[in-house]
């Protein structure tokens, strides 16, 4: 089973090195692509000296936008799964080995790393509250529950990379993880454990948070029906 | 409000919502500027449905009727989303600009540069 990590990189200089090593020293077989989204840091530097392993986007298109690029790779390379990577070091090599097993031996669409599915509380205050909206919204729109839907680490099929590759508006956010339940795909969550971000920052403003809620919310809610 | 006006912007709204609905269907639109038109719906339903909205705050802001506050709402939140689309298209000219250069730039492997050279005149 051939895995491609996808990894998106905005301005990440001070964490992508530390990362990478991270990853190829837990697993050395796996293969991935690093896609800096026009960064304006030294990150397009780092990604040039990877060689087939980094891509520089001439202009900043988004995280959807980037991670859609390393689908479109995969998809040309005929990779099995890819898995969904934080460049910030908050995701741990380790977990991707059960990932991938969970999605052969299930038949899984989408295997998701979940921080809750140990029973660890969801955090307080305003992420919290975001995550517990958007798992609500998926129980009653497709019941099934999903622990942690805004998990960032996630793993897809081949028929999943080629649904990235070609089709409109899709992103890897918990808007689609409802979009494959409602179309019968199967989605499983493993425990996982996740880092604090390693440096750099986040770039989650309060108003980037009202869009990605809104569409979050409205997608799930509304569009789905109509997709 | 008159009850026909109260229609009306139920119609508008309905309409407005099956417009979005089919270009998503039909993956003309991205849910992200879909969102718009979704809120903006929403809002008309409220206001035709609970129309006190409209009376109390024309009557708090000095409005001759609710009416006029309602069609000044509406025309204060299409300048907003015009606004917002102007900026937007700006962005995605600069945004073609660049990709058109960095396309030229990209495909420019340093084969002409060396010929551009030699045929500068050479100063002495």
């Amino acid at each position: 089973m051939r895995v491609l990590a996808v990894i998106p990189a905005y301005n990440e200089e001070a964490c992508l090195e530390g990362t990478l090593a991270m990853l190829t020293a837990t697993c050395p077989d796996i293969d991935y692509l690093v896609v800096n989204d026009g960064s304006h840091d030294e990150t397009g530097a780092i990604v040039s000296s990877l060689g087939t392993s980094g891509i520089n986007l001439a202009v900043n298109t988004g995280l959807a936008s980037a991670f859609r690029t390393g689908m479109k790779y995969a998809w040309r390379h005929d990779y099995d799964a890819v898995v969904q990577f934080d460049a910030d070091g908050q995701h741990l090599p380790e977990y991707i080995p059960p990932m991938a097993r969970a999605l052969r031996e299930e038949r899984a669409s989408i295997v998701i790393a979940s921080r809750y599915l140990d029973g660890s509380r969801q955090p307080e205050g305003l992420r919290g509250v975001g995550s517990r909206i958007i798992s609500w919204l998926i129980r009653i729109t497709t019941g099934t529950k999903i622990t942690d839907p805004t998990s960032g680490m996630r793993m897809y099929d081949r028929d999943m990379i080629g649904w990235f590759a070609k089709n409109f508006d899709i992103a890897p956010e918990p808007d689609t993880v409802a979009l494959v339940l409602r179309k019968g795909g199967k989605v499983v969550e493993i425990p996982a454990r996740m880092e604090d971000r390693q440096g750099g920052e986040s770039y989650f403003n309060l108003a980037s948070i009202i869009t990605y809620m809104s569409r979050t919310c409205l997608s799930i809610l509304l569009f789905q029906w109509f997709r | 409000m008159p009850v026909q006006q109260r229609v009306l912007l139920l119609l508008g709204a309905l309409f407005a919502l099956l417009m979005v609905v089919n270009k998503i269907k039909r993956e003309k639109i991205l849910m992200s500027d879909a969102i718009f038109w979704v809120v903006f719906s929403v809002i008309m339903t409220l206001v035709a449905v609970i129309p006190e909205l409209a009376f109390l705050s024309s009557r708090v802001l000095g409005f001759q009727s609710p009416s006029n506050f309602v069609f000044l709402c509406v025309v204060a939140l299409l300048f907003a989303k015009v606004f917002g689309d102007s900026t937007s298209i700006s962005l995605l000219k600069n945004r073609v600009d660049e990709l058109t250069q960095e396309l030229a730039l990209r495909d420019d492997t340093g084969s002409h540069k060396g010929s551009c050279e030699s045929d500068m005149p050479q100063g002495h």
